[in-house]
């Protein structure tokens, strides 16, 4: 399977602000990718870099094949969504499929007509005064209808109520199964995108800590709950990724599945928030942490 | 790009040739009825050989005279609400994250836009130059003085040159504050900044003044539309006669003359003679840019404020295309 997308060492720096650094990250095609992680972690300059809005302070990425780059080829292939959802306030929804229609070279008017239609969204009302949630329909049925081979989206259904979430994602989901697309979406609520992807990006304190398949992450990662005692045992076959201890028992996520011979823990499998939730707060990646926040052995 | 250009902007641009429109027909209007008494007079004058004194003919009309003396703002206007919020309302809103995400690159993005909008600017300029050049025709040629500061700044080539300046600053202004209201204030500033440091000291150097000398009795004037820069009287040891505020005559205080030269003070046409000997030690001076120069002068005020417009449209260029968004 080809790689749409494909990154190494790839940092930014806002003067003295680091909002990403040495993250690598691989997005094979056909994918739906949540990009997940806390407020601030860096998945908008993340997004940013590969719609080649910004330009990355280090590393190398490649995207659709090349760097991204101001070229009508590349921009063609991408569709990106900001989280502002920006929109030219005084225009309508029909203005709006106008200036698509003379800036894209792919351009299906008619998608958009059809699915702003079915959602009762006025065509002819300036999108300014139309509701955060119309203006989010109008936005992502716009960024569609360029026909990207990449979709790019930041915070896409927070806008939207649970159910125009369910539906929206459900047809992104029709989108990608059609085949030709390969869709990035980012969110700092699993819930929102844990039924409709395949891929994770988990991104925390602008580092990437978690890259791949989620059902081979998931498979990866384990829970041991065990006596309050030394772990020592466990991280000579497993990186512990996170422990919590009681006054009784000690609760691990760990990575690694190596079966457990010591009969004091037991384990279980993981679910993916468990697991998100687990990796957010690391300051780097646990391949190479030191693991000061798992407190220490007694 | 050309029909998003137009679909944003045309409310500015179609009330701008509104203006433009009215301002035409004044101009034609008065301009026709100032061209004819200005015919008449010249019949009138010319049967009674007294075609040189036409100083007190008046022609046209106070409003609109004060209005085709406000054209000296004209350029300003195109800065202030077109230019500025070109870039700036874009950037403000967010909407270039719309723009930059089709397939259309930055560059031509920036170029077409900028490009259709200094094309108005210029059309703007150069209409009411035209316009106000030729309403001025019969003025020009009763007071000689479209050479003058105020009347050069709203004739002929310089106003397309302003306009167009002032659309790159509000354009560069706009990229780099970002915001619409900021952007405005820094175009109206620095247009007239520009233009004034320019217009007083810049100009009066573009090519070394020529000062003429000449005897006090016999007065010097010359040829055309000149542009006066400096008029006085040089004793008989060269230094600078100071204005004269009481008795003179000659422009020369009566201190400096013979009690002989008195009556000329008052009234007296006939010079006594030992009044005309100590006249004849003193010399007039004029320095200024004849009217032959017009023209160049017109050149260069051009080329310098093409060149400032050039200058901040690259400005722009670099901050937009190599700046993340």
């Amino acid at each position: 399977m080809t790689a749409v997308i494909q990154a190494c060492g790839l940092a930014k720096r806002y003067g003295r602000v680091t909002a990403l650094s040495d993250c690598a990250l691989t997005v094979p095609d056909g994918r739906i990718c949540a990009l997940i992680g806390p407020n601030g972690a860096g998945k908008t300059t993340l997004l940013r870099l590969l719609a080649g809005l910004a330009r990355p302070t280090a590393g190398q990425m490649t995207v659709l094949g090349g760097r991204p780059r101001q070229d009508p080829a590349f921009l063609a292939g991408i569709g990106f969504l900001a989280q502002e959802i920006p929109l030219y306030r005084r225009f309508t929804a029909e203005d709006h499929i106008g200036i698509g229609a003379h800036l894209n070279p792919r351009w299906d008017a008619g998608s958009v007509r059809d699915r702003l239609r079915s959602l009762n969204i006025p065509l002819d009302r300036a999108v300014g005064k139309l509701s955060g949630g119309q203006r989010a329909q109008v936005a992502l049925a716009l960024t569609l209808a360029k026909r990207p081979r990449l979709l790019l989206l930041d915070e896409p259904v927070a806008a939207l109520d649970p159910l125009a979430r369910r539906n929206f994602l459900a047809m992104l989901a029709a989108a990608v199964a059609d085949g030709g697309l390969t869709v990035v979406l980012s969110s700092h609520l699993v819930a929102d995108l844990e039924r409709v992807a395949d891929h994770l990006v988990l991104l925390a304190s602008s580092r990437v800590q978690l890259c791949g398949d989620i059902d081979a992450l998931l498979a990866e990662h384990q829970i041991l709950v065990g006596p309050r005692k030394a772990t020592t045992a466990i991280e000579k076959t497993r990186t512990i990724v996170q422990a919590v201890r009681t006054a009784r028992q000690t609760t691990l996520l760990v990575r690694g599945n190596a079966p457990v011979i010591d009969p004091a823990w037991e384990s279980a499998d993981v679910g993916l928030e468990e697991m998100v939730l687990g990796y957010m707060g690391q300051d780097a990646p646990p391949a190479i942490a030191h693991l000061t926040t798992v407190g220490e052995d007694q | 790009m050309t029909w998003l250009t137009w679909r944003q902007h045309r409310i500015q641009l179609l009330t701008g040739a509104g203006i433009l429109a009215a301002f035409a027909v004044l101009l034609l209007i008065t301009g026709l009825q100032m061209a004819s008494q200005w015919h008449s007079a010249l019949v009138a004058c010319t049967a009674t050989h007294s075609c040189s004194d036409q100083g007190g003919l008046f022609l046209g009309n106070h409003a609109v005279g004060f209005l085709v003396i406000a054209t000296l703002g004209a350029p300003a206007l195109a800065g202030l609400f077109w230019a500025a919020p070109l870039l700036a309302a874009e950037l403000e809103a967010g909407t270039t994250q719309f723009a930059w995400v089709q397939s259309v690159t930055r560059r031509r993005w920036l170029a077409v836009k900028t490009g259709w909008m200094l094309l108005a600017a210029a059309v703007w300029g150069g209409v009411i130059s035209a316009l106000v050049t030729w309403w001025s025709g019969p003025d020009n040629a009763l007071h000689l003085d479209q050479f003058n500061p105020g009347r050069f700044d709203i004739m002929n080539l310089v106003p397309v040159a302003y306009s167009l300046f002032a659309m790159a600053l509000g354009i560069a202004a706009g990229a780099l504050l970002r915001r619409t209201l900021p952007a405005m204030a820094a175009t109206l500033a620095g247009f007239i900044a520009v233009r004034a440091v320019i217009a007083l000291w810049l100009r009066p150097h573009y090519m070394s003044a020529i000062t003429a000398f000449y005897k006090v009795t016999a007065g010097h004037t010359p040829p055309g539309s000149y542009w006066q820069l400096a008029q006085g009287v040089l004793d008989p040891n060269s230094h600078p006669v100071p204005q004269p505020d009481g008795p003179a005559a000659f422009g020369i205080p009566m201190g400096y003359l013979p009690a002989s030269c008195a009556p000329l003070n008052d009234g007296a046409t006939k010079v006594a003679p030992s009044c005309a000997q100590a006249l004849a030690h003193f010399r007039g001076f004029l320095t200024y840019q004849p009217a032959s120069r017009y023209w160049a002068f017109q050149g260069i005020e051009t080329g310098i404020f093409i060149v400032l417009a050039a200058i901040l449209l690259t400005v722009t260029a670099v901050v937009l295309l190599r700046r993340d968004t």
